[in-house]
């Protein structure tokens, strides 16, 4: 028995329009070990929140169309797998923490009778015993007067605390695997620094295996271990968090890493990658990334790079990675 | 206007600024409550500079930026651009006072009609003066395009066809077609990837610098603010807690709140594990605010007398202001009362 907990395996969704096929996520692999945060960092519109709602196999099937080769959680083949089925899993085994707090929730029903739908179906816990886990619940993750809060509708509470519902409600049967999609991105920058905390503790201490979608690196930098950066699609660059942060390979890495503003320095100008994301419709030919690096080639504008394995685990898919120029004198 | 305004003069001064906005009343003898959403704000924009305002949400900053362009009537105080009063000046030479102000809004998505092309967007602030033929309306309409970083093509095409990032270029040449000498900046780039706020910071510093432009720059993250402002002025619950130039309190932050602010952003050094100060509770309502410090329910060092006693704002060096009693002290008088005691923050309701 392996300590993975999620295994993806070539991971491919389009979704047909009138304009033609949108390939959202082109082959991609995730691997998730146990008690391990693995953030999956990308510009809106690079397929990150297709990839978390296929994990969690909830995206709609037609009008998408997807594929995968494996997907694992925790050594149990998920691909064969019927809705039924699925339902015992989702908030069982694995829940997803979504990032608008408001449409999430149901907003006729009141927070503590969510909870408790979750004990009641998936531990088929009575009433009473399901509001005691939902009060405890509610405290473990810093709901002041988690009694009385319980009777509330989501519209009574604060973005913070409705968030904060939201990952009780994620964590609530203790998965083996928590998805968090754009957790904090509503949230003030002290509830979110309040709300990071709380999903960071919670993760940590029981031991559970997260899968964090960001666009935010800052965020990804106070939580995860492994970073899978994606871009239109593809994974670009995969490294342990401090690794990637030292030394980006790849040069859309470099940029994002960059762009991000500091206060410890005081510069006039702002770091940019230029243009935008292409149009899903109109990627371009060879490596998607090329008309906005700086150091494409000619191979560039021809071939997809694969997605190479460095001998220290690293993995980049670029022709012509950062870190050549210091190995090559040898 | 003012021919004899000499240049040092501050280009908008507001005195004492409140705005409180009226509750609706439950049942006809119930109390009258008011949100106060700006109390007592004075600040003093000079020609040519970025003014930042920072503070969460719910703090009041985009009513007081809505007051410093005549959206919001002041229940108090005075707002004076170039030297007028803004809210007794006469229709006329208000709106022509108007034309010199303009506004970037926060979300590039609700901030344009969807069914106006990208043309119709952008001429609308000059069609609506009007006096200009339909020949220079689209000559210029097409310079401040390609200003902005967009095609000739774009032109007929609509907001749904951009992304976050280009529908934001779109409102900025919007905001700038007529001139404007002051522009205010509502949280420009936060519902933006952060992969696409250094372009727009930076388009805006160019605009800037070749217009000559004075921006006012609302935010919650300090490290944009202290990347592109002189100035700035930090509020909580509708009252200044610090304010000054950004060098003097980016070297010397004084005030909890702006500790607090600062050790929220998150950042990318993986290596360095700083203190950081993680605020309790949310922010309190407007409604009835504390009495005292406005911040003292979630303030980490409040003392007994932040409860009851306003904070007034000290100047604590040049250009350098807080409104904290751990800066100014209490009276040897309160300080006999036990004011000085600390208290454990209390939760807020």
């Amino acid at each position: 028995m392996t300590d993975t907990v999620l295994e993806v395996r070539n991971l491919k969704v389009a979704f047909p329009s009138a304009g033609g096929v949108i390939r959202a996520v082109e082959g991609i692999d995730l691997v998730t070990e146990k008690g391990e945060c693995v953030a999956l960092v990308g510009e809106s519109g690079c397929g990150k929140s297709v990839t978390a709602l296929s994990v969690m196999k909830l995206l709609r099937t037609p009008p998408a169309v997807s594929r995968i080769d494996t997907h694992r959680l925790d050594g149990r083949d998920l691909t064969r797998l019927t809705d039924r089925e699925m339902e015992r899993i989702r908030g069982k085994d694995m829940a997803i923490i979504f990032q608008d707090a408001m449409t999430a929730l149901n907003p006729v029903m009141t927070v503590g009778k969510q909870i408790d739908e979750v004990y009641r179906r998936h531990l088929r816990l009575t009433k009473k015993e399901a509001r005691k886990r939902t009060v405890s619940a509610l405290k473990l993750v810093g709901v002041p007067e988690a009694r009385s809060r319980a009777n509330s509708y989501p519209h009574e509470l604060s973005g913070g605390m409705r968030q904060r519902v939201l990952i009780a409600l994620a964590f609530a049967c203790m998965p083996k695997l928590i998805i968090a999609d754009e957790p904090t991105t509503s949230l003030d920058v002290t509830i979110q620094a309040q709300v990071l905390d709380v999903l960071k503790s919670m993760q940590r201490e029981h031991d559970v295996s997260a899968l964090l979608i960001t666009h935010d690196l800052s965020v990804v930098a106070n939580m995860a271990n492994t970073v899978y950066v994606m871009y239109s699609g593809k994974i670009v660059e995969r490294a342990a968090l401090k690794e990637l942060f030292a030394e980006p390979l790849h040069p859309y890495t470099q940029g994002l890493l960059a762009s991000v503003p500091r206060l410890s320095d005081r510069k006039q100008a702002f770091v940019q990658i230029p243009d935008t994301v292409p149009h899903p419709l109109h990627k371009p030919s060879g490596c998607y990334f090329h008309p906005r690096c700086f150091r494409a080639g000619d191979p560039c504008r021809q071939r997809m790079p694969r997605l190479n394995g460095l001998e220290d685990g690293r993995q980049v898919r670029c022709f012509d990675p950062l870190r050549q120029e210091r190995e090559t004198p040898s | 206007m003012r021919i004899n305004r000499s240049p040092s003069d501050p280009l908008l001064e507001l005195d004492r600024v409140s705005v409180h906005f009226p509750v609706k009343r439950t049942t006809p003898f119930s109390k009258r409550r008011f949100i106060q959403a700006v109390t007592d704000v004075g600040l003093r924009i000079a020609e040519g500079e970025t003014f930042g305002i920072v503070g969460e949400s719910g703090c009041g900053k985009s009513t007081l930026a809505n007051a410093m362009i005549g959206m919001v009537r002041p229940t108090a105080g005075s707002v004076r651009f170039q030297g007028d009063d803004l809210y007794a000046l006469k229709r006329s030479a208000f709106k022509a006072a108007r034309r010199n102000m303009q506004m970037i809004f926060q979300d590039p998505f609700s901030s344009l009609n969807p069914r106006f092309s990208v043309y119709d967007i952008i001429r609308e602030p000059l069609y609506i003066r009007g006096g200009v033929s339909d020949a220079a309306m689209r000559s210029k309409v097409l310079e401040l395009l390609k200003l902005v970083g967009l095609d000739e093509e774009d032109l007929n095409r609509y907001p749904s066809d951009f992304s976050g990032g280009q529908r934001q270029r779109i409102g900025i040449a919007r905001a700038i077609i007529l001139n404007p000498t002051f522009l205010v900046c509502d949280e420009p780039v936060s519902g933006l990837d952060v992969s696409v706020h250094a372009q727009i910071l930076n388009l805006l510093m160019d605009i800037q610098k070749s217009r000559n432009l004075t921006y006012v720059f609302i935010s919650h993250n300090l490290a944009v603010v202290k990347n592109v402002c002189q100035s700035l002025l930090v509020m909580y619950l509708g009252k200044v807690m610090e304010a000054g130039q950004s060098d003097a309190v980016f070297a010397a932050p004084l005030h909890p709140y702006t500790k607090a602010l600062l050790s929220a952003i998150l950042d990318i050094d993986v290596h360095g594990t700083r203190d950081r100060i993680i605020l309790k509770g949310d922010i309190p309502s407007p409604i009835d605010p504390p009495a005292g410090c406005r911040f003292w329910q979630r303030c980490p060092f409040a003392m007994r007398g932040c409860e009851t006693i306003p904070a007034d704002l000290v100047d604590v060096e040049e250009g350098h202001r807080v409104a904290c009693h751990l800066v100014s002290g209490f009276s040897s008088e309160q300080i006999a009362a036990g004011m000085d005691q600390p208290v454990s923050p209390q939760p807020v309701r």
